[in-house]
């Protein structure tokens, strides 16, 4: 009979979720991805205090795999992704927060990644998923390899180019911009405002750490490294972006000085940066007449006066 | 050159010792108040964690006072601790101050770049002697602090055996050698051990964990250990400056192994580092249910991203460890009120707990 592994739609999933399905598949297994976040997940979330909200989405969608009858949840320990880097403090102590609060949890595949030191870790953690699952190194190896071929493929390119709509950079977590509920379609909105849209998952990682040279001290957090240095790219190219948004989720660490340095870069070059914090109360007429106030603010600079 | 940094308890009294022995003229800025709060709070981001917005107080009203070079600490993550000066400099820059930020990143060899742009032409043994008074006093400061937590419970006139630690701390701040400094200790541990106490009293004993800088400054826990102890309560603090300076920077076997034996006693619940102080409020609230503590206060600043993971899975560990535990957050908005309920309801529970227990077990 066939494992099957179910991966919660949250936090690191958006960045790497299509490369663990085919790497589990790859191995063998079944694989179950929740579906998108509703307010019943974060209901579920907000058993969890003072965390922020992508981590109370996380904890949901952890509750409802645990209904769903599979036979282990797929939660790597993702301490690092890059050398000297980490993941913010609340991603790695993740699998330690859903074993002291949920009982009767399937089994957790929550294997080590980190790069912080040393890259080959990541081979020893790809062995060790395998082997929870009865494989052998060099299959699980070769699974790995297959799936990260398509991952790489998958690499974006931001180039500069003039288009006749004005272009909105929208910086934050991709767990908080893709997910629709806790970013409250944010993306969609901004495009129907007739605003094209860049997300840092549309910057490459080399440009974005490029960009983030410039930087007197390297940000120690991959994820706000890249949102930092794609931010950089965006306000710096020629032409820059029209403005920028920054999005994050009341009470996140990291983002509380990354958006204050990026909106004195902002600043600095004279281009419009609003910060937009959400959580589980935002509601909706506010948060779109903010959206609104900052559009019409970009449309009338453009216009010649 | 006048140099400043941010206060932490009495590691002011620390700092000033260490730079002056290296022939360095030192601008303390003024104690923490209400204005230090509002100047930070004002240009500061609005949801960064407390201590950011202190220093950014301390650091004003440093540079106010003609202060010209800042020495503060870097880090290397996941704690935002590290991220702190360079958006801390530029807000500075913004406001108009000019400065230089000396950022002392956790490493030897930074420590002594550093040490060499603080005092180019001191001598080896000068060197040595500056680090050796500022150290005795540190740990002179911690060892009294200790002592005062001790007697506090059983003290007949309430505040007696602080006000004598504080005209200690005054004196230690002014002495200029180590026999100077050795004579002030006697005194003062003479003194306070013939502050008068009640006999036969056994006060509950309670353990404070969590966050460094909560922990060590008064300002920011709001006088926690002193509510406490006029509660008749023995106060357990499980760090101080000393133990964060020899197990960190100096490294020190005792203190290196006790960390081992915390995180192997964290290990079920918390089986990775997370940056902070997490692993130990863990492995401490562990070892204090093992030794028949009464309860574990932990204390952090809100939004702090360890201590949150921490708060998280402590309540698992209290119901194993058999021990209750108090999560405190504190920011801007604190107030004492709120804080003093919290504390009287938590210290009813522990005599509660105690007296049904004593009941329960004849002997
Ligand atoms: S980076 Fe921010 S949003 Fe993401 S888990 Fe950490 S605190 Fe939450």
């Amino acid at each position: 009979m066939t494992v099957r592994i179910g991966i919660p739609r949250g936090l690191l999933y958006y960045q790497y979720g299509a490369l663990w399905e085919r790497f589990l598949q790859g191995l063998g297994a079944e694989v179950v991805v929740t579906g998108d976040t509703s307010k019943a997940t974060l209901d579920c979330g907000s058993v969890l205090d003072d965390v922020c909200l992508p981590v109370k989405v996380y904890f949901g969608h952890i509750y409802e795999l645990a209904a769903r009858n599979v036979d282990y949840l797929f939660t790597p320990r993702i301490i690092s992704v890059a050398a000297r880097q980490y993941c913010c403090p609340k991603i790695i102590g993740m699998p330690d927060i859903l074993h002291s609060n949920m009982e009767q949890l399937p089994p957790l595949l929550d294997i080590n990644v980190n790069l912080h030191q040393n890259g080959c870790s990541l081979y020893q953690a790809v062995i060790a998923a395998g082997r929870r699952l009865g494989k052998n190194p060099l299959f699980s190896l070769y699974a790995w390899h297959n799936a990260w071929q398509n991952h790489r493929r998958e690499q974006p390119f931001f180039c500069p180019c003039r288009t006749d709509r004005q272009r909105i950079g929208l910086i934050g977590h991709s767990y908080i911009i893709h997910d629709h509920q806790i970013s409250m379609n944010v993306i969609d909105k901004l495009s129907n405002l007739g605003f094209e849209v860049i997300t840092p998952d549309m910057v490459s990682l080399c440009q974005a750490a490029a960009a983030a040279k410039t930087l007197n001290k390297k940000i120690f957090w991959s994820n706000s490294h890249h949102m930092a240095g794609a931010a950089l790219t965006l306000i710096q190219s020629t032409p820059p972006v029209d403005g920028l948004i920054f999005m994050t989720s009341f009470a996140c660490g990291p983002d509380a000085l990354i958006g204050e340095l990026i909106k004195r870069r902002a600043h600095a070059l004279n281009i419009p940066c609003m910060l937009l914090t959400v959580d589980e109360h935002t509601a909706e007429a506010g948060f779109v007449t903010r959206l609104e106030a900052f559009t019409d603010m970009l449309s009338r600079r453009r216009q010649p006066c | 050159m006048l140099i400043t940094f941010p206060h932490m308890g009495d590691m002011s009294i620390v700092l000033k010792t260490l730079f002056n022995g290296l022939g360095r003229q030192v601008s303390v800025p003024p104690p923490i108040s209400k204005r230090t709060l509002e100047l930070g709070m004002k240009y500061s981001p609005e949801t960064v964690c407390l201590p950011f917005k202190v220093n950014v107080g301390n650091f004003i009203e440093a540079l106010e006072q003609g202060a010209d070079t800042i020495v503060t600490c870097g880090g290397v993550g996941p704690c935002r601790l590290g991220y702190y000066a360079e958006i801390q400099r530029s807000i500075l820059q913004d406001l108009g101050f000019r400065f230089d930020m000396i950022v002392v990143e956790p490493a030897i060899t930074n420590i002594l770049k550093n040490l060499h742009r603080v005092a180019p032409k001191q001598s080896l043994p000068n060197i040595y002697s500056a680090f050796r008074l500022a150290t005795a006093k540190m740990n002179t400061l911690d060892s009294l602090q200790q002592k005062v937590y001790r007697l506090q419970p059983r003290e007949i006139n309430p505040g007696e055996a602080d006000s004598v630690r504080l005209q200690g701390v005054r004196e230690i701040d002014t002495a200029e050698t180590l026999t100077a400094l050795a004579a002030v200790r006697q005194e003062t541990e003479s003194k306070l051990d013939s502050v008068k106490l009640r006999s036969g009293i056994q006060p509950l004993r309670i353990g404070i964990v969590g966050e460094i800088y909560v922990m060590l400054e008064p300002f920011m826990n709001q006088d926690l250990a002193s509510h406490l102890g006029n509660m008749g309560v023995e106060v357990h603090q499980t760090m101080f400056l000393s133990d964060y300076v020899n197990g960190h920077l100096f490294r020190k076997q005792e203190y290196l192994k006790l960390f081992q034996h915390l995180a192997a006693l964290a290990q079920p619940y918390l089986r990775h580092t997370i940056g902070g102080h997490s692993l130990k409020s863990i492995g401490h609230t562990v070892n204090m249910g093992r030794k028949n503590f009464d309860g574990v206060i932990h204390i952090f600043p809100f939004t702090c991203m360890p201590e949150i993971v921490a708060k998280n899975i402590l309540p698992k560990v209290s119901s194993d460890a058999n021990i209750p535990v108090l999560s405190l957050t504190f920011d801007e908005q604190s107030g004492e009120a709120g804080l003093m309920t919290r504390l009287e309801a938590f210290v009813d529970l522990l005599k509660y707990r105690r007296s049904s227990q004593t009941a329960a077990d004849p002997d």
